[in-house]
């Protein structure tokens, strides 16, 4: 089916290009600036902003900035010259990304954020905002709680220069970090990937065999460490907590083999970015400057309810 | 002559002196690093590697370079997993085609093969640098990952596949046997036959070497091809054993393969080095990614620590290799 589908793609980017002199300047279009579609998680974004935006009979473009703030900047010049009239926004940095909103709102074009929130409240029409610190917090507590206050465990961070890598960390271990028999005795990287997290795990396990649960800074890192368990035979020793909501992991919820996840909403965030646009386009101006979106903790309990990246 | 080979050997023997010590540092720092199991895993861990940086030798040995084995790798990993676990449905036509293990690991390959060729082909061809030709194919094969995978990873691929990443034969995981092979296979290659003999003789002076009849425009060919073929099938055993096609899978492998040629002695102007060269360069990167996270060091730190290594190396290689 996929195959297809590229086949499709690569028909349709030939007969579009050739059919685009016929646009007319006052089209109603709206940039989509992604901070990376290297990653499943904000492809589904993304798409889902788009899909939202075509939907609202708005043209929509998606930009991808590949994690690069200089790149980010290039692409908010391109929107505002070509004229877009709303930029439905995930952030590369919080401080670096404050700049190119600035940019966009000098020249009049609205800029809502979706998922990661900028460190300014006066530049940006709304920010619609992942609650990766609570959700992170939500985790921990039923960390805390399966393994009843004891025990040794080992912790896989995302990237290291990412916010959310340490926005996640530290919720985590606001809780885990109160009840002094909960030991850390390891904290590694494995970039959000899941072979190095299939690897640093297989490592981690030599060093640290009897570990009782493996924190992970996402689904992907959840998914690797749970294989290096099962290779070593451990998998129903050593409990393994995830975040993000993805797919792999809410079917292996479903099979006892991951503990839980935060759930995080990518299609409520980027349908709201893409309606309040479209809002303010009509001419309403009031909007919250942040709007939290929950992340909610998906278990063996509540996993009927649950689909990838939302609910069912 | 006698004076080139008693170098050669010193060079392997101080890649395999800077092993021995890595390993001795670490065991006595950690008692859980010399054991058996770790042992499988930092072989098992590495037969990825050593599969993409074998390839890159004979490229590097050709004064070539691949850029793009990690997008490779993804690419073909991915077509595998989407042959083994959709097949292709022509609905207009009615048809639907299955593909069994053997077959859709096979063009994998081949597409590995074919990106392989192209590369070979830009450069020989149109003369573009291989820095540049490869440095497009990196972008070109990730974008069409993305565009095959849509982004998300392709996974639950069946018992049979996984097996090749995760399974077993007489005692030793299946990923270590293939990259014995793909060792053997290359060191047959560049020590015993017409063509290994023509990468050398390319890559210590290409013109010596047109003007003594080598086709050197197909042995770049059939060089940056096998590069190709053996990403995809380092591609076919990372997928194989997460039992998922990932769309990021692989990168900045080429880094990695690039600094296990260099640690293992492969001078980057080509013409000098060994296969067994860089396998050894790939077991110090192996062995360190895998002593670093036993000894628990901070992952900034990591990093610092496996740049310094790989500047030492090539130092070292340097200062000896002054003499010629």
């Amino acid at each position: 089916m996929k195959h297809l589908h590229f086949a499709l793609m690569l028909m349709l980017g030939l007969s579009t290009t050739a059919c685009q002199p016929k646009k007319t300047p006052q089209e109603k279009k709206m940039a989509i600036i992604i901070s990376t579609l290297n990653n499943p998680w904000f492809v589904f974004l993304a798409e889902n902003a788009a899909a939202k935006a075509k939907e609202l009979g708005y043209e929509a473009k998606i930009f991808d900035s590949q994690n690069n703030t200089a790149l980010e900047s290039d692409h908010f010049e391109n929107a505002i010259v070509s004229g877009f009239q709303a930029i439905l926004f995930n952030p590369t940095d919080a401080d670096g990304s404050v700049a190119n909103v600035q940019k966009a709102k000098d020249a009049g074009v609205p800029v809502f954020c979706m998922d990661r929130e900028i460190n300014s409240n006066t530049v940006a029409v709304s920010q619609i905002l992942s609650d990766s610190y609570s959700g992170s917090v939500a985790v921990a507590k039923h960390f805390v709680q399966q393994l009843n206050k004891k025990g040794t465990y080992v912790e896989i961070l995302g990237l290291v220069g990412d916010n959310n890598t340490w926005a996640r960390s530290k919720g985590f271990h606001s809780v885990v970090d109160n009840y002094p028999a909960l030991k850390m005795v390891a904290q590694q990287s494995a970039d959000f990937d899941r072979n190095k997290a299939l690897e640093v795990m297989e490592s981690l396990l030599q060093a640290q065999p009897n570990i009782d649960a493996v924190f992970c800074g996402n689904d992907a890192m959840a998914m690797g460490a749970y294989q290096a368990l099962a290779g070593a035979g451990k998998a129903d020793k050593v409990k393994v907590f995830g975040f993000d909501g993805a797919a792999d992991v809410i079917t292996a919820i479903k099979e006892g083999k991951v503990s839980a996840t935060g759930m995080q909403f990518p299609q409520v965030m980027a349908q709201m970015a893409a309606v309040f646009a479209d809002e303010y386009l009509r001419g309403k101006r009031d909007f919250a400057q942040k709007i939290p979106v929950a992340v909610e903790l998906v278990t063996l309990n509540n996993i009927d309810d649950y689909a990838a990246f939302g609910k069912k | 002559m006698n004076l080139a080979i008693k170098k050669e050997q010193f060079s392997k023997l101080q890649s395999l002196i800077a092993l021995l010590v890595l390993c001795l540092v670490i065991s006595l720092l950690s008692d859980k690093f010399l054991t058996v199991a770790n042992g499988w895993n930092v072989l098992r861990q590495i037969s990825v590697n050593i599969c993409i940086s074998v390839g890159m030798t004979l490229v590097v040995l050709t004064a070539g370079i691949d850029l793009s084995v990690g997008s490779v790798l993804a690419l073909c990993g991915a077509i595998t997993a989407g042959l083994l676990k959709m097949g292709i449905e022509l609905p207009d036509q009615n048809l639907y085609i299955g593909f069994t293990l053997f077959g859709a690991c096979l063009i994998g390959i081949l597409a590995g093969a074919a990106l392989g060729f192209f590369n070979g082909w830009a450069i020989t061809t149109f003369k573009v640098p291989p820095f540049v030709a490869t440095l497009a194919m990196l972008t070109v094969a990730r974008g069409l990952t993305m565009l095959w995978t849509g982004g998300f990873p392709i996974s639950n691929l069946g018992a049979s596949f996984a097996k090749l990443g995760t399974g077993w034969f007489i005692g030793v995981p299946v990923p270590v046997w293939i990259s014995f092979l793909v060792v053997l296979l290359a060191i047959f290659i560049s020590n015993k036959t017409p063509l290994g003999r023509y990468i050398y003789a390319i890559g210590g002076n290409e013109n010596a070497a047109r003007l003594s009849g080598i086709q050197i425009n197909k042995v770049k060919i059939m060089v940056y091809s096998l590069a190709g073929a053996l990403a995809a099938l380092g591609g076919l055993m990372m997928t194989a054993r997460l039992d998922s096609a990932q769309p990021n899978a692989g990168t900045g492998y080429e880094l990695d393969a690039i600094a296990a040629v260099v640690i293992g002695g492969t001078s980057l102007s080509g013409g000098r080095g060994t296969i067994l060269g860089t396998v050894l360069g790939a077991i110090i990167i192996g062995v360190l990614n895998n002593g670093l996270v036993l000894l628990n060091v901070s992952p900034f730190w990591q990093q610092v620590v496996k740049g310094l290594v790989i500047l030492l190396a090539v130092i070292i290689d340097r200062a000896n290799s002054k003499g010629e």
